[in-house]
C-alpha cells in the first residue's frame, strides 16, 4: 500500500514539473481566427523615441484591422546580440531593425532576408521616393534586402563663439584643421572631445581615414572577408593620423575612459572645441546649444589616394524575415512606416534625417538638419561605419586596438598586423 | 514494511531531481563539449567539424591568459578584502562600544551591494573619471597629484579599478553573514577570556575566528567561485578594455559567442571554464573536509 502511495506521489511531482511545458501556441489566438501578428523589432527602446512607433503602430492597425503587430525594442548594444540570437529561433522576428553593410549582409547571406526586390518593383512610387544613397549599402547581387529607415552621416560640430574669438573659419584641408586645433589648443581649451570608452568612436575616425587615405578599389576588395589582405599603406597611414591627433594633445585627458556623452556635455560646457557626431545627434545641439554651433566634415586629405568627397555615415533600417509566414502584411508595415506621410511625421516628432526624399523639410526640421541632409545627398559615396561594415571578427581585433594606439601601448604596425593575421584566419574558415 | 531500508522506494523519490540533474546539468556539459568541436552559428544550420581547433587557438591566444590572469586577481582579492577585512568590520561592529551604533553601521555598509551593478558602474566611470572624477579631485586635494591617472582608461590599472568597486559593492554583504555567526558565538566564551584577562585582538584570534571557520570557508567559496564568474562589472565599465586589458573569461566567452558568432569557439572556452571551477571546487570541498575533520 506504502509503495503504491509513493510510486503515486511520484508522478503527482512528475506530472506537476512538466505542466506548463507544451500545448503553447494552439489554442492562445481568441478572438478572430483570420487575425494576422506581425512581430516587429527595432533599437530604441527609450521613451522618448519608442513612444512614436506605438503611436505609429496603433495607427497602422487601425488602417488594417486584419493585422496585428506585435512591438519589441533593444538598444544599441543589446540589439546586436539580440538579432543574432533570436534569428535561429521561432522567435525570429517578422520586420527587424538592421545596420546596413556587412552587419545586414551576414543575414543575407545566411537566407534569412526576404529579397524586397519584387514588392519595390511593383511600387513604383515607393522606390522612387526613398535616396538610392540609402537603398544602395542594403543591396546585395543586384537585389534589394533592405529599406532605409534613417541616414546618418559624421560631421565635426563645433562651437562658433571658440571659432569666432579666434578668428577661424572652418577647415576645408586635413592641413588647414590641424592649424585650426593648434590655435584652440593655444587658448588652453581642448580642441576635440572624444569619448573612446567603448571604441566604436575612434572607429569611426578610421572609418573617414581608411576611405580617404586607401584608394577606393583596395578598400572595397579588402573589407569584404574572402578577399581581405589590409596590406596597402594607408591602413598603417590612418592610425598614425589618428595618433598624430593624440600625440599633438588635441584630444581631452583620457579619452579611453571617457564616455561619448560625456563629451557633450563637456562641449555645451565649452570645455572642448569641437566634437564628432553623427547627423542624428544634431537635434541635441539644437535643443542645448541653439545657433551657437556649426558643422563641417572630416577634411580632405590632400593629395591622399580616396575619393576625398566621400563621406563618413551609413542609412539603418528594416529588414523582413524570409521565414515569415506573412510577407505580405510584414511589407505592407514596413511600406506603411516608410511611406512619405510618416517619415515627415517621424522627422518631425523624432527629428531623424529620413532618407525619403522631401520627408526632411524647412517646415518639419531646423535649418541644421536640412544642411547637414544636403551634404548627406551631396556626397558622391559614403563611407559605412567601420565596425559595421568589416567581417565583426576582423572589427573584435581593430577596434579595442584602437585604445591601446591612443594610450601608446601599440603602434599603427603591429595593429594592422594582428588585422592582417586575423583576416587571413577568416579566410581559411 | 520497513520503510527506511526500502532502496528501491529511495530510489523512486530520488528519480525525479536525478532526471532534471541529468537532463539540465550534466547533459548540456556533456553536448556544450561535443559543440565546441564544430564551427557553428547561433543562426544558420550549417556545422562543419573542426575538432580541437578551438582549443589550440585557445591555448596560443594572448587574451585567454589575459582574461585568467584577471579572474585569479578578482578572487584574490576578494577573498582578502571581503572575507578578511568583512570579517574584522563584522568584529568591530560587535565590540561593546560600538554595538550601540551598530544598525546605523550595517545598513551603510550592506546598502551598496543592493544597488544594481549597472548603476554602481555608471556612478564609478564618473569617480574615476580623469578630469570630473571624484578620485583624481581628491587626490589633487590632498597633495597626492603624481597619482592621479585615467584609471580605466589605462591598461595597467583599469582592473585593479573594476576589482576596487567590486570591493566597495561586496564587503557589506559578506560583513553581514560574519555578524550573524559571530551573534551565534555564546557570550560566556567572551565573558570567561575577559576574566582570564584576555585583550580585544587575543578574543578576536582565539575565539571569534576559530567559532566563525565554517562561514569563513563559505564566504570564501562565495568570492572565488564570484571571482570566477565576474562578468557585469567588467562588461558595463570597461567591456574589456582597454585593448582587451580587463577581459575576463566570461566577457571573453560572450565577445566569442554573441559578437563574434562563433559559437563553437564560445562552447571551447565554457568547457574550459567549467574544468577550472570544477577542480577549485574539489580543491575547496577537499580543503574543508580537512578542516572539518581537525
Amino acid at each position: 500500500m506504502r509503495r503504491k502511495i509513493a510510486l503515486l506521489l511520484c508522478l503527482v511531482m512528475l506530472t506537476g514539473l512538466f505542466a506548463g511545458c507544451g500545448n503553447e501556441g494552439a489554442p492562445a489566438q481568441g478572438g478572430t481566427s483570420d487575425q494576422v501578428t506581425i512581430k516587429f523589432l527595432h533599437k530604441w527602446p527609450n521613451p522618448e523615441y519608442n513612444d512614436y512607433f506605438v503611436s505609429a503602430v496603433a495607427k497602422f492597425e487601425e488602417e488594417n484591422p486584419g493585422i496585428k503587430i506585435s512591438m519589441d525594442s533593444a538598444g544599441d548594444e543589446a540589439i546586436k546580440d539580440k538579432i543574432r540570437v533570436v534569428m535561429g529561433t521561432s522567435e525570429q522576428p517578422d520586420v527587424f531593425f538592421s545596420w546596413s553593410g556587412e552587419f545586414a549582409k551576414n543575414f543575407i547571406r545566411e537566407g534569412n532576408v526576404l529579397d524586397l526586390t519584387p514588392y519595390l518593383e511593383a511600387n513604383a512610387e515607393w522606390k522612387d521616393g526613398i535616396m538610392q544613397a540609402g537603398l544602395e549599402p542594403f543591396m546585395d547581387d543586384g537585389k534589394y534586402y533592405g529599406i532605409p529607415y534613417r541616414i546618418n552621416g559624421k560631421f565635426f560640430v563645433y562651437n562658433k563663439e571658440i571659432f569666432e574669438a579666434n578668428g577661424l573659419s572652418e577647415p576645408k584641408t586635413w592641413a588647414e584643421f590641424l592649424t585650426v586645433l593648434e590655435t584652440i589648443k593655444g587658448t588652453g581649451i581642448a580642441p576635440i572631445g572624444l569619448g573612446n570608452i567603448y571604441p566604436w568612436a575612434g572607429a569611426h575616425y578610421i572609418t573617414g581615414l581608411n576611405q580617404k587615405l586607401v584608394p577606393d578599389d583596395v578598400r572595397r576588395v579588402d573589407y569584404v572577408k574572402e578577399t581581405g589582405e589590409y596590406t596597402d599603406p594607408g591602413y598603417v597611414k590612418a592610425l598614425e593620423y589618428l595618433k598624430e591627433l593624440k600625440d599633438n594633445g588635441y584630444f581631452q585627458e583620457g579619452v579611453n575612459s571617457t564616455e561619448h556623452n560625456m563629451t557633450l556635455e563637456m562641449f555645451y560646457g565649452g570645455q572642448v572645441g569641437m566634437v564628432y557626431v553623427e547627423l542624428e545627434e544634431f537635434v541635441d545641439f539644437d535643443e542645448n546649444f541653439a545657433d551657437k554651433w556649426g558643422f563641417f566634415p572630416m577634411p580632405a586629405i590632400e593629395g591622399a589616394p580616396g575619393n576625398q568627397n566621400f563621406l563618413t555615415g551609413a542609412p539603418d533600417g528594416f529588414m523582413v524575415s524570409s521565414k515569415t509566414a506573412h510577407p505580405e502584411e510584414a511589407v505592407k508595415f514596413l511600406e506603411f512606416l516608410t511611406n512619405l506621410e510618416n517619415s515627415t511625421e517621424m522627422v518631425k516628432t523624432l527629428g531623424w534625417p529620413s532618407p525619403v526624399i522631401g520627408a526632411v523639410n524647412s517646415e518639419n526640421s531646423s535649418e541644421s538638419l536640412v544642411a547637414g541632409l544636403n551634404a548627406v545627398s551631396e556626397a558622391e559615396g559614403m563611407a559605412l561605419w567601420l565596425d559595421t561594415d568589416i567581417d565583426i571578427r576582423i572589427s573584435d581585433v581593430y577596434l579595442p586596438a584602437l585604445q591601446e594606439l591612443l594610450n601608446n601601448d601599440k603602434t599603427p604596425e603591429q595593429i594592422m598586423k594582428e588585422v592582417q593575421d586575423v583576416s587571413q584566419r577568416i579566410k581559411t574558415e | 514494511m520497513k520503510l527506511y531500508g526500502n532502496k528501491k522506494t529511495a530510489l523512486l523519490f530520488i528519480a525525479p531531481a536525478l532526471l532534471f540533474v541529468l537532463l539540465f546539468i550534466y547533459y548540456p556539459i556533456v553536448q556544450n563539449f561535443f559543440l565546441s568541436l564544430y564551427r557553428w552559428k547561433a543562426f544558420g544550420e550549417e556545422r562543419t567539424w573542426v575538432g580541437l581547433q578551438y582549443y589550440k587557438r585557445i591555448a596560443q591566444d594572448p587574451v585567454f591568459l589575459i582574461a585568467l590572469k584577471n579572474n585569479f586577481l578578482y578572487a584574490l582579492i576578494s577573498i582578502v578584502f571581503q572575507v578578511g577585512f568583512g570579517l574584522v568590520i563584522a568584529a568591530i561592529l560587535e565590540e561593546t562600544f560600538f554595538r550601540r551604533f551598530q544598525g546605523f553601521f550595517r545598513t551603510v555598509f550592506f546598502m551598496p551591494s543592493v544597488i544594481s551593478i549597472t548603476v554602481v558602474g555608471l556612478l564609478f566611470q564618473l569617480v574615476y573619471h580623469p578630469s570630473i572624477g571624484l578620485l583624481n579631485n581628491f587626490l589633487k586635494a590632498v597633495g597626492l597629484e603624481n597619482l592621479t591617472r585615467a584609471w580605466l582608461g589605462e591598461s595597467g590599472s583599469a582592473i585593479f579599478a573594476i576589482v576596487a568597486t567590486s570591493q566597495w559593492q561586496y564587503i557589506g554583504y559578506i560583513m553581514l553573514l560574519f555578524l550573524v555567526a559571530i551573534q551565534k558565538i555564546p557570550r560566556g566564551l567572551y565573558e570567561s577570556a575577559e576574566i582570564d584577562g584576555a585583550g580585544a585582538l587575543q578574543r578576536f584570534f582565539y575565539i571569534t575566528v576559530p567559532q566563525v571557520k565554517e562561514t569563513i570557508i563559505m564566504t570564501s567559496i562565495i568570492t572565488v567561485i564570484g571571482g570566477f564568474k565576474v562578468f557585469d562589472e567588467v562588461y558595463v565599465m570597461t567591456a574589456g578594455g582597454p585593448g582587451r586589458s580587463t577581459e575576463v573569461l566570461a566577457t571573453y566567452l560572450y565577445r566569442s559567442g554573441f559578437r563574434n558568432d562563433e559559437m563553437g569557439m564560445a562552447s571551447a572556452i565554457a568547457s574550459i571554464i567549467f574544468v577550472i571551477t570544477f577542480v577549485l571546487t574539489l580543491v575547496q570541498l577537499y580543503v574543508n573536509k580537512r578542516i572539518a575533520e581537525d
